[in-house]
């Protein structure tokens, strides 16, 4: 007899989702499955538009972290029309993907995960969420909506609005930013300061409270990729593509982000619609080429961070790997996104200051002058590709997305076992295990609606396969 | 129950119950996310939600998911799978108010450009094995398979706006959702016309306002955000953005956006292009 065992939808996360885990005779878990439910389309349904016009499409792909698409997108149209933008609006686009990176984190953390972190991963589920968070402990949860507001009116300030902003564009941006406006985002700062500050302390006491988890969400080896600055600072604009083993041994020096396709290949499964992207040196075989994106693998990757006080909470971050190596488990997402957080507004601070930041000069206007244009930036889940081809009219003929949560997929399904298989022994399903699963998704804050641009929905093909490797059971679900 | 020490229970005060708190559900059908997250995004307003409505159903916020049926439902996404047209009749049954918000439940969104293309063209491109996946051959809003009470517009909504909704069905008055067009929030704002005074093609004049004129005080036109404003003229509008020598590819493509597929724009932009043929 074997079952399975579906959780349907995943909760707290961006998008829809669900989960199965298959079970053996003697109830112990034997496989476990990552699966998201959607199909919109959008590498098809860009082919004949302007690339010029893809900034703004390409951010409907995601409510989440529509700027990583604006930013990845213009870079790609940068690289049409082979300009290099002013500085000015260069520093523009990172002050908002900065935005980007304190509003999306924040989100994942407080309103996501902190229910679980603060009212424990077993407690009630009618209670354990937002709203329980808000009556238990009002002023975390206003913290949280606070910084998140931080993050989310700078976006706002620079491009009019906090979702899909219509400001980036091929050649910079569209419009200078107001030295009232500078000084808006400046008052708000302190605040933002004080509440990661607090963040980071909340998390640091359910450290103790959350060892067990600590060792089993998704703690083992993989390889690690992420940007980093030409000197090897953390990096989220620009910068070159790192990748390193959990030795701490890089394996591959820093390449031009425009070359990725000569170390990323996809993989399909016949189970899975959502591409499995791995390390093309290493294969695909035996989870050689499985590589971890997001906060967790930029903190891994990048030497130092590049400010004073995100350099001292990476120098704490680094004392959790074993012997100064990279840190494996998945749980410290959490960590490392918070010390992202404190680090976007360190540079955030750092280039308000900057005289430049209010010129008037911020685009660079050219005509198409490459047919081939490759955009990168780090989203907050990690490296998002946009790869566009054009006729000489800027016409796309060929469009290519490889989104942060694809990369993490291998991952996610080792995650989702590991989790399964320490909790789930023989014994029923309490509600608990079923939020342990889930929070093993959360940490990595996927983001599905990115997934799922381009596929959707599959009749669920379940396949049990016995250890002597013949097919035990079979179900198909349509 | 014998008494014996003599000591009588406490009277209990007679109070009535308070009323049971309006049941709120969000559902996500194909989508970004943005709409329900400006729910989220609602700041201090959600603190304040949170003590006027019970939240029943909200995935992206809770791990609870409560039976129906709610009061009301806000539906984002547009219907793209068998799985989904089930599921929208469920909503629709459980729900005593429906609310479509975003440009996906109101139009189709921007998935709707895939209606003008062989839907298994689309699947091959990004799948090894088409076989497995299932989806419709169009994306389309809410109000094509249930009846919807009301449609809030915009990619994304603004939020101002749904929470004026909110509090218009919580009060028992009329939302208060402007219909005419976005050059009326131009005017206002005091933006100069970008189609006058820079030839720029601007959807502004047969657009929804909503976004108060967002792109014109960017100087660049609008590309239709919040839809078809009351009674849009396109046909006279596209011929003046080509007789300003815009290419016919260029005013179809900019009729079909993230609203291409609401009957307004659809319709002009179809005519547009067999007129070409």
């Amino acid at each position: 007899m074997t079952k399975t065992i579906t959780i349907d939808p995943v909760t707290r996360i961006e998008g829809h989702a669900k989960i199965s885990l298959y079970l053996d005779d003697s109830g112990h878990v034997n496989d476990a499955r990552f699966h998201v439910t959607e199909f919109r389309g959008f590498e098809k349904f860009c082919e004949g538009r302007s690339f010029s016009e893809m900034p703004g499409i390409t951010a409907r792909v995601c409510g989440i972290c529509p700027v990583s698409h604006l930013m990845a997108s213009a870079k790609a149209g940068d690289a049409i029309l082979g300009v290099r933008i002013p500085p000015t609006a260069k520093k523009l686009r990172q002050l908002m993907n900065w935005g980007q990176i304190v509003q999306s984190h924040a989100l994942s953390f407080f309103h996501l995960s902190a229910p679980d972190l603060l009212l424990g991963m077993e407690s009630d589920p009618v209670t354990r969420n937002i709203m329980g968070l808000i009556s238990k402990y009002p002023d975390i949860a206003r913290n949280g909506i606070r910084l998140r507001q931080f993050g989310q009116d700078v976006i706002r300030i620079l491009g009019g609005r906090s979702v899909h902003p219509a400001w980036t564009v091929p050649g910079g941006v569209r419009d200078p930013l107001a030295a009232e406006d500078r000084d808006q985002i400046k008052r708000a700062l302190p605040e933002a300061f004080d509440i990661v500050e607090l963040a980071l302390d909340l998390l640091k006491d359910a450290f103790d409270d959350n060892t067990a988890e600590i060792e089993s969400y998704g703690n083992f080896p993989s390889l690690f990729m992420g940007l980093v600055t030409p000197e090897g600072g953390l990096e989220h604009y620009d910068g070159l593509l790192r990748v390193m083993d959990s030795e701490g041994r890089t394996v591959q020096e820093d390449l031009p982000p425009e070359r990725f396709r000569e170390i990323i290949g996809e993989a399909v499964e016949p189970w899975s619609y959502l591409k499995f992207p791995y390390y093309k040196p290493y294969g695909y075989e035996d989870y050689k080429g499985m590589y971890r994106v997001g906060p967790l693998a930029r903190l891994n990757v990048c030497d130092f961070a590049g400010t004073p006080l995100a350099d001292r909470e990476l120098r704490q971050f680094r004392r959790l790997g074993e012997h100064g190596k990279p840190v494996t488990g998945s749980f410290h997402y959490h960590y490392a996104r918070l010390i992202e957080i404190l680090f976007a507004l360190e540079k955030i601070e750092e280039v308000l200051a900057d005289p430049d930041l209010t010129s008037d000069h911020v685009r660079s206007n050219a005509d198409v002058n490459q047919m081939v244009g490759v955009g990168v930036s780090e989203a907050p889940r990690g490296t998002l590709f946009h790869e566009y081809h054009v006729n000489e009219d800027g016409i796309l003929q060929k469009v290519n997305l490889i989104i942060a949560t694809g990369q993490n997929n291998m991952a996610m399904n080792r995650t989702v076992k590991q989790i399964a298989q320490t909790y789930v022994n023989g014994g029923g399903l309490s509600e608990g295990i079923l939020n342990r699963i889930e929070h093993g998704i959360r940490v990595f804050d996927p983001c599905l609606s990115c997934s799922t641009h381009a596929v959707g929905q599959m009749p669920l093909h379940i396949q049990l396969i016995g250890p002597n490797g013949h097919l035990v059971d079979e179900r198909i679900r349509d | 129950m014998n008494n014996a020490n003599g000591i009588l229970p406490p009277i209990r005060p007679h109070k009535p119950a308070p009323p049971p708190k309006p049941r709120l559900a969000v559902f996500k059908f194909a989508s970004c996310d943005g709409c329900q997250l400006s729910i989220l995004d609602a700041e201090d307003e959600l603190l304040a939600l949170a003590d006027k409505v019970e939240i029943a159903y909200f995935v992206e916020a809770s791990r609870r998911t409560l039976a129906g049926p709610y009061d009301i439902s806000l539906v984002e996404g547009s219907i793209t799978t068998p799985e989904e047209l089930e599921r929208i009749q469920e909503v629709r049954r459980q729900s005593n108010y429906v609310i479509a918000i975003g440009a996906c439940a109101t139009a189709g969104g921007i998935q709707a450009l895939r209606n003008w293309h062989n839907v298994d063209d689309f699947v091959r491109k990004v799948y090894a094995h088409p076989d497995y996946i299932q989806t419709l051959d169009t994306a389309t809003p809410i109000s094509d398979h249930v009846q919807v009470d009301f449609e809030l517009r915009g990619c994304p909504i603004n939020k101002a706006q749904l929470l004026d909704v909110l509090t218009a069905l919580l009060i028992g008055r009329q939302p208060r959702v402007p219909s005419y067009s976005v050059c009326v929030e131009c005017k206002r704002r005091g933006a100069p016309c970008v189609t006058v005074a820079q030839g720029v093609p601007c959807l502004g004049p047969v657009t929804q306002a909503g976004c108060g004129a967002l792109c014109p005080a960017y100087r660049r036109g609008c590309y239709g955000c919040f839809g078809p404003a009351e009674a849009p003229n396109l046909e006279a509008l596209g011929q003046r953005f080509l007789a300003m020598g815009a290419s016919p590819d260029e005013v179809v493509r900019l009729f079909r956006t993230f609203n291409g597929y609401a009957d307004a724009f659809r319709l002009a932009g179809d005519k547009l292009e067999e007129m070409q043929q």
